[in-house]
């Protein structure tokens, strides 16, 4: 294969984001749910770089999403008062989303990622909720009265920038994000990190046996999704609604959605996340405006029927179905 | 050439191996036997390193490699076959063995490593295009002992390789193994229960029994002392 060759399945998923970024735009009215989809897409495609990647299921993934918005408020708060800096502190934010990310991705990683499968999911069980408890026990970052930081970025971006930013480009941004978590997800898979991943979610013990090490690939799959969740943390919660509170920003419910988008979409597929996102954010926005208050009554069992009927997903039964086809060249 | 000194390991709580000691001599087939259940393959894992040694030590030409991690080991040339089906069944069978070449020395020698390995088992080599979970039990094995030839080891351990084939599949698969050290020059370390044409096979024999070696010797002391074959091997 060559190296253009290889890398072609990326045009899908840009087209995907550019049809859904235009419909957004022309269609008046639908940026609203423009933007819930792409937030699904975007959480499915930074998750599927280690759950679908390496088969591994992270219930503590939310906790990198927090730390991302924390890192934003960090640096909003803190740096509001330097007016030289303008909106410099929104790239800072990120840098910090990053970093805090990254760390507590060691953390965790450098402990859990050690046990196997079903002992790796119960060890994250416990991550959210004690990151929270440590937080609001110890009063970390304002404790459990979390941060409002809205009057802050006023303050950096003038008001009308302020809400243009809210409503638009942190939108725009997460774009960017699941964009760049597709481009990284399809590097990997081309790579060596790729075929390390594929043999040890398939089968570790054989992936040892031939020389991989298998804990290096695993703790690079989970921090770069623990990054790209911070990033998404960062845009998603908060430059489009600035505060933070522990209670939300640690709540599994985010964790689950990610799992179910992965899993419908195909886990460790390029698409999948994409097609899952969009599956899942449609019916759960049309579900709570028919349907209210039953959404979940009628969602739940629709979702496992479907993972029942696809064990692969979507995109992993066409994979399936298009090989050695042309068309296949495009569906990984 | 692998020089193992009283180790010890188990899982948990539970200890399986009691200081067995064994040597495994350069160029030759050492095999190593007894009954379900007594740590015949929690020794070849320890000795790789997928399960860790409580104590004793692991020598490599030479080497202390006790407490190297597996990757390094494959790297110096070390290569298991793991019991039981290991292979990669969602991947042709070419797939399968590229997977083998990945660390980047035995890259360097890929096409050299398929050529040996379609030479070993020309079936192969019309089906690479198959998947491997397609194959019969038979061939299955072959992928696997083929992909962890591409591995490019001086010493290659192999855990019950005939297990679960035909008759006839089984004397195959010890020609097999004779021809990857009189051809290759490998050095083989072979877990069987098949007594009898481990037997014929190896150059050096050892009977293990809960943990512990209980008997050592060429194959012919082992099958003239009706003792051993007796209380171990149950021939
Ligand atoms: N993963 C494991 N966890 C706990 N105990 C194990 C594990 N694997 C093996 N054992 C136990 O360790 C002991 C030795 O097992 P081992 O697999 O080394 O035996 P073996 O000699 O290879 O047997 P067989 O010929 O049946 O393959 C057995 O009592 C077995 O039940
Ligand atoms: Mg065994």
């Amino acid at each position: 294969m060559n190296q253009v060759a290889k890398y072609l399945p990326i045009l899908p998923v840009l087209l995907a984001y550019a049809i859904l970024f235009a419909l957004g735009h022309t269609v008046s009215g639908t940026w609203q749910l423009v933007a819930t989809l792409l937030f699904y897409c975007a959480l499915g495609q930074a998750f599927n770089i280690f759950l679908g990647m390496t088969g591994y299921v992270d219930f503590g993934y939310v906790a990198f999403m927090g730390m991302g918005t924390y890192g934003m408020a960090l640096a909003i708060t803190k740096l509001a008062h330097v007016p030289e800096l303008g909106a410099v502190v929104i790239v800072i934010g990120f840098a910090l989303a990053l970093l805090m990310a990254t760390l507590l991705s060691l953390a965790v990683g450098a402990v859990a990622l050690r046990l196997r499968g079903a002992y790796f999911a119960i060890a994250t069980i416990g991550v959210n909720e004690g990151f929270r408890f440590l937080i609001e026990g110890a009063r970390i970052w304002n404790g459990a009265e979390g941060m409002i930081f809205t009057a802050q970025l006023n303050e950096i971006l003038g008001t009308e920038r302020a809400s243009r930013l809210m409503t638009y480009w942190a939108d725009v941004m997460v774009l960017v994000i699941a964009v760049l978590a597709a481009a990284v997800t399809l590097f990997y898979m081309r790579n060596r990190v790729g075929y390390a991943l594929t043999a040890l979610r398939e089968d570790e013990d054989a992936a040892k046996v031939m020389g991989i090490n298998v804990t290096k690939y695993k703790i690079i799959a989970f921090i770069t999704s623990a990054c790209f969740a911070g990033l998404v943390g960062a845009a998603s919660w908060a430059l489009k609604t600035p505060y933070v509170f522990p209670p939300e920003v640690f709540e599994i419910h985010y964790t689950v959605e990610a799992i179910i988008i992965v899993m419908l979409g195909g886990a460790g597929t390029l698409l999948g996340p994409l097609v899952g996102g969009l599956i899942y954010g449609i019916s759960k926005y049309y579900l709570s405006i028919f349907l209210p208050g039953l959404q979940l009554l009628v969602f739940a069992p629709v979702i496992i029927v479907i993972i029942i009927m696809f064990p692969e997903g979507v995109v992993g039964m066409l994979r399936q179905r298009t090989r050695n086809t042309v068309l296949g060249r495009f569906i990984v | 050439m692998l020089n193992v000194k009283r180790i010890e390991s188990g899982y948990g709580a539970m200890q399986v191996l009691w200081q067995p000691s064994i040597d495994v001599k350069q160029g030759t087939i050492t095999s190593l036997l007894g009954p379900n259940g007594v740590g015949k393959s929690t020794l070849l894992h320890t000795i790789f390193g997928s399960i860790e040694p409580w104590g004793g030590e692991v020598y490599y030409d030479g080497e202390n490699v006790t407490r190297v991690p597996t990757h390094k080991k494959v790297e110096m040339g070390i290569a298991l076959v793991p019991e039981g089906k290991h292979l990669f069944p969602n991947m042709t069978v070419y797939e399968n063995l590229s997977m083998g070449a990945y660390r980047k020395r035995a890259l360097a020698d890929k096409e050299e490593s398929l050529e040996l390995v379609y030479a070993l088992f020309p079936r192969l080599k019309e089906r690479t295009k198959q998947l491997a979970g397609s194959m019969s039990g038979g061939e299955q094995q072959m992928v696997t002992i083929s992909r962890a030839l591409m591995t490019r080891p001086k010493l290659i351990m192999l855990d019950e390789p005939s297990q679960g084939l035909a008759p006839k599949l089984v004397g195959e698969v010890f020609d097999t193994i004779q021809k990857m050290r009189d051809e290759i020059g490998l050095t083989i370390l072979l877990i069987e229960q098949n007594s009898d044409a481990s037997l014929e096979a190896a150059d050096f024999v050892y009977v293990m029994h809960e943990g512990i070696i209980k008997a050592q010797g060429t194959p012919d002391q082992i099958k003239g002392s009706t003792e051993i074959r007796e209380a171990y091997l149950g021939i």
